[in-house]
């Protein structure tokens, strides 16, 4: 009983934490689009928390390069479980056009694990929410929920 | 069997204190001082057993006292002398003289006047003096072994310190027992001698200015103490505290004759409780080494100021100089607290506090409701206590760390897991409920009911304290998830912080057969109505009602789950604190990484307001305000 | 036995009462934004993913901390519904801040250590304020007692209207809004990542929010009291008030600790000072 509302918890509250790594500002313009009246994506539970600790969703615009992947990782591993990374824009999925720079890595997927690629350059905001719903029914068939 | 219990809480001290004089033997003198501790434990609790007496030892003593009058007074002459200190000298020479006048012309019935006499709040006393004292003694043992150690002293000046030590607590006991307020006299000049001479123990440049400032102030009390006699005698009659305090209403009513001395009295109480503005021999007397400071704060010295409050209490009840003293006593909370709140040196935190805390238990004195008298001696007990521990662990973390600020003190937890655990105990029995001192600022606020500007003052001056305990206590915690190795400590600093610690507790939890075999008794003596009724052990008046049991299941329980939960965690589930995910740890001290991949140590600060707690702009305010309610207290109050 | 009924009640309903006027709450913000805002069961749903997470932490203190918190608030709520003493009511909801906010300084971490200093600043400027206003229902009711509070013939606020708006300053700062939300905030707005909650995460993060949602009922309680003579009357002020919180926390600004504790004190001592003489001249 309590499992099952505790599901419906983790359903219907994803807490997001936005990371950039290394981004044009773009990306990051655009995550923060998603709070605005216009989208509120408070609708669906997802509050926009400053820390990782309290954080059920990274996100992450931009590339990874040498300066900062420890910091991602940092940030990665002090999330507690269950907890899932979105990586949106060209440079989070692949590195976008500074994949070829000489310090990047490339896409996020290149130090933590991924679980949905937001593409497009900038990523729009409904993508982005969009990104996030598909994080939710990964979720959902992780937690054996049927939706 | 009673002279014999007098003789062991008065006389034993004196005694042993010579010898430990002459003794130059480690060994034996931690034995003598280990035994002497617990005869005076026992027979302290004995005497409660025993419960209220009277009592005149033979005449002889009495002219001994005399003599130890004039020798005190002597002696402190020759050090203001030779310190050309203008005030010292004076004031002293006016006791002399007013000493010889009184004792040779003025007093007729030398030896009708029973020396000894107590009531239950005596009692409490002789146990806080003997229990606490003795511990704080104990404690002593290892501290000066150390401190001796610390400053590569050639010869050992362990024997006078001790000396003193327990000549002071044979003082107090003799204080709070003496029934002929000549005698009580004495042994007020006996407690001023030691603690000048305890607070100048390191003969530094600055102890010796401490010592000396400390001496002036109290012996401007003691002048105004002699001379409230004086006055008292020329009223009443007698000598006899007891027959004062029985006839006390019959005095009131008389007019306000009997409250020139009381104020006399009371003033020579406020400077021995270092209330503003003499505040500054208390926070200057933390340059003595810690036993010191945790004895005058807690157990002797600071206490005998307030007991003498307390005690007179009834005879100037329903005054309007009762009135004043209740305001000056809350101005006091108020303001000292707000001092302690922007120190970060943690003896002097303690000072404050407990300055701050005898202006509580002044108010209370003042307030001169039952309810309120109750608090004030409940404030005694535990207070003493929880003050000496507090004490006594700043004292075993500066010997280890080498620093008593506070700051210093960040992640205590990691390096002296056992004495910072004793010490947040120590600010959370100061702070918060169900323990005792709580218990008492419960009663204490609750009797304010209906005085609007004492409630205000209070109600500030504890949202102040608040503060500056909880800071303390949770910056000592901030340790990594590891377990610590508990540090190696000396038997006689470990024993005495952990009994205070369980006394502290204990106590807190029979607080109501603390208040119905103790307080009780002595609230109804005096005041004919009892406070509270207890129902469950629950304390309840028409003004409202504390639970203790209750709480202290619950919370108790909730405590009790919480570790067991605690225990559960695994060092798998711990991870780093929050810093950007740039954390770095050198040395198990935090940090962040930095460019070119360099540690920056992270350090973090307390606010200290300084903008409306600094010390040097505040004392200044905090001084003419004391300093006038002292003389409206005299003007309008009194006269 | 009513009192036990009471206690259990108090118990049980205060946490789902208090998620649901969070709810309410964060709906009518969002309203007042012109979003549409989450689902009113949304703080439920946040607090049981919470409560599934994985444990994290620095050190086990935060853990003891979050746990002495929840009992100390939940107990302050049970000592209020049984109608206890007010002033030992409040020195209970003080182990629970006092223990939230060394759970805070138990982590080295400088954002925790910023918010835990400015959530002593908060109590510094709160607690002063709530004393005054037990003390002046103790002089209008003559006890400290809560249940003498319902043997009053007429409402307290005719005695006491000041002392209301005292509570008020208390309130906002209790209940963590704008302009005082100093310390941490109660929605997701970023200030030092999360001041005072920085650290603490996952289920211990859960225990503080339903601790918080017994403090928003305590508070609520306390203005209630203030028209104790009917029930219907109780609601419509509990209402108003909390409307009003919103309202101020919707339009202002945070404000820095030193404005909040200078005009919380200053305005505090002003109104109780004004509102007793009037009650004397009553
Ligand atoms: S994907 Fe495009 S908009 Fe987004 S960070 Fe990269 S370059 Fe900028």
């Amino acid at each position: 009983m309590l499992g099952n509302l505790i599901n419906q918890g983790r359903i219907k509250s994803p807490w997001v934490v936005h990371f950039d790594c290394g981004s044009c500002n773009g990306c990051d313009i655009e995550v923060l689009a998603c709070l605005t009246p216009l989208y509120d994506i408070e609708r669906f539970g997802i509050l926009n928390i400053g820390n990782p600790k309290h954080a059920d969703v990274l996100l992450v615009t931009g590339t990874v390069n040498q300066r900062n992947k420890h910091v991602l990782k940092n940030i990665y591993d002090q999330m507690p479980t269950p907890k899932a990374v979105i990586a949106i824009g060209a440079c989070g999925c692949s590195g976008g056009v500074f994949r070829e720079a000489y310090n990047v890595v490339g896409g996020v997927d290149k130090v933590i694990p991924v679980d949905v690629y937001v593409p497009g350059c900038p990523a729009r905001p409904e993508a982005i929410i969009d990104g996030v719903v598909a994080a939710l029914e990964k979720v959902k068939k992780l937690l054996g929920m049927t939706a | 069997m009673l002279d014999t219990l007098v003789f062991v809480t008065v006389l034993l001290p004196f005694l042993v204190a010579a010898v430990l004089l002459v003794l130059r033997e480690q060994n034996l003198r931690k034995v003598i001082l280990v035994a002497t501790a617990g005869v005076l434990i026992l027979s302290s609790l004995a005497m409660l057993r025993g419960g209220a007496f009277i009592m005149s030892p033979a005449p002889l003593w009495g002219s001994l006292v005399t003599l130890g009058d004039f020798l005190i007074l002597a002696v402190v002459l020759l050090v203001g002398l030779k310190r050309k200190n203008q005030i010292i000298v004076w004031l002293t020479v006016a006791q002399i003289v007013g000493l010889i006048w009184f004792d040779f012309f003025m007093v007729k019935d030398h030896g009708a006047t029973p020396a000894f006499f107590a009531d239950d709040l005596s009692l409490v006393m002789v146990l806080v003096v003997s229990i606490v004292g003795s511990l704080i003694a104990v404690y002593g043992i290892g501290y000066m072994k150390e401190h001796e150690e610390h400053l590569h002293l050639t010869t050992s000046k362990q024997p006078q310190f001790f000396f003193f030590i327990v000549l002071f607590l044979g003082a107090m006991n003799g204080l709070v027992l003496a029934n002929n307020m000549l005698w009580m006299y004495f042994f007020w000049e006996c407690t001023t001698l030691c603690s000048f001479m305890l607070i100048g123990h390191d003969d530094t440049e600055i102890a010796r200015k401490n010592a000396e400032r400390a001496l002036w102030m109290n012996v401007l009390g003691g002048t105004a103490f002699l001379f409230g006699v004086m006055l008292l005698y020329k009223v009443t009659g007698t000598l006899s505290l007891q027959e004062i305090l029985a006839r006390g209403p019959e005095f009131a009513v008389a007019g306000g004759a009997i409250l020139v001395p009381m104020f006399l009295l009371v003033f020579a109480g406020m400077t021995k409780a270092a209330q503003a503005p003499f505040q500054s021999w208390l926070t200057g007397a933390m340059v003595a080494p810690t036993p010191v400071s945790a004895l005058l704060h807690s157990s002797t010295m600071v206490k005998a100021g307030v007991y003498i409050i307390v005690r007179l209490a009834p005879i100037y009840a329903g005054t309007y100089f009762s009135n004043f003293v209740a305001l000056f006593g809350a101005f006091v909370f108020l303001a000292t607290a707000c001092l302690a709140a922007g120190q970060s040196n943690g003896k002097k935190i303690l000072a404050y506090s407990t300055i701050s805390n005898l202006a509580l238990i002044i108010a209370c004195a003042g307030i001169n409701t039952p309810a309120a008298i109750t608090a004030a001696i409940l404030l005694i007990l535990f207070h003493a206590i929880s003050k000496a521990l507090m004490f006594l662990c700043v004292g075993a973390i500066e010997q280890k760390i080498g620093s008593r600020d506070i700051e210093d003190m960040r992640g205590l937890f990691a390096r002296m897991p056992r004495t910072a655990l004793v010490a947040v105990i120590g600010i959370l029995t100061m702070t918060l409920p169900p323990f005792g001192m709580l218990m008492a600022k419960w009663m204490a606020i609750e009797s304010a009911h209906g005085q609007f500007l004492l409630m205000i003052m209070l109600a500030l001056g504890s949202g102040v304290t608040v503060l500056f305990w909880c800071r303390w206590a949770g910056l000592m915690l901030a340790t990594p998830f590891a377990k610590a190795a508990p540090e190696a400590q000396d038997g006689t600093i470990r024993g005495p912080l952990y009994l205070l610690a369980g006394l502290a507790v204990v106590l807190s939890f029979f607080s109501p057969l603390v208040y119905n075999g103790l307080v009780a008794p002595v609230v109804a003596m005096y005041y004919k109505t009892a406070p509270y009724v207890l129902r469950y052990g629950n304390f309840e008046s028409a003004t409202g009602v504390f639970l203790v049991y209750p709480l202290f299941i619950l919370l108790g329980l909730g405590f009790f789950f919480a570790l067991r939960q605690t225990r559960k965690i695994t060092a798998a589930q711990a991870v780093g604190p929050y810093m950007c995910g740039e954390q770095t740890s050198v040395d198990g001290k935090p940090g962040f990484l930095g460019p070119l991949g360099q540690n920056v140590t992270a350090v973090s600060g307390n606010y200290y307001l300084e903008q409306f707690f600094g010390e040097a702009m505040l004392s200044k305010w905090i001084n003419v305000i004391a300093l006038a309610v002292l003389v409206i207290m005299l003007f309008g109050g009194a006269l | 036995m009513t009192k036990i009924l009471l206690a259990v009640l108090a118990l049980v309903a205060a946490p789902i009462l208090g998620a649901l006027i969070t709810g309410v709450d964060r709906r009518i913000t969002a309203w007042l934004q012109s979003r549409y805002g989450p689902p009113i069961l949304q703080p439920l749903y946040d607090v049981l993913k919470l409560l599934g997470k994985q444990p994290m932490l620095v050190n086990t203190w935060q853990a003891l901390c979050a746990y002495v918190y929840l009992v100390g608030a939940a107990l302050s709520v049970v000592l209020l519904f049984t109608g206890s003493d007010l002033l030992l009511i409040f020195f209970v909801l003080t182990v629970g801040a006092v223990f939230l906010v060394m759970g805070a300084l138990a982590s080295p971490s400088p954002y925790s250590q910023i918010g835990g200093q400015r959530e002593l600043l908060q109590m510094l400027a709160y607690e002063p304020l709530l004393i005054l206003v037990f003390a002046s229902i103790a002089m209008v009711t003559g006890s400290f007692k809560v249940s003498s509070v319902f043997e009053l013939s007429r409402p307290m606020l005719y005695d006491l209207p000041l002392m209301f708006i005292v509570l008020g300053y208390a309130l906002t700062i209790k209940l963590r809004k704008s302009p005082f939300d100093i310390s941490a905030s109660a929605h997701a707005h970023q200030e030092l990542v999360r001041g005072v909650y920085t650290e603490y995460s996952g289920p211990y993060l859960a225990m503080i929010e339903i601790a918080h949602w017994y403090e928003v009922i305590l508070v609520l309680g306390i203005c209630a009291l203030f028209w104790s003579t009917s029930f219907v009357g109780m609601i419509v002020l509990v209402a108003l008030t909390y409307l009003a919180e919103i309202l101020v926390d919707n339009v202002t600004a945070r404000l820095t600790w030193r404005v909040m504790l200078k005009s919380a004190v200053g305005m505090g001592l002003v109104l109780t000072v004004v509102n007793m003489l009037w009650l004397y001249a009553q």
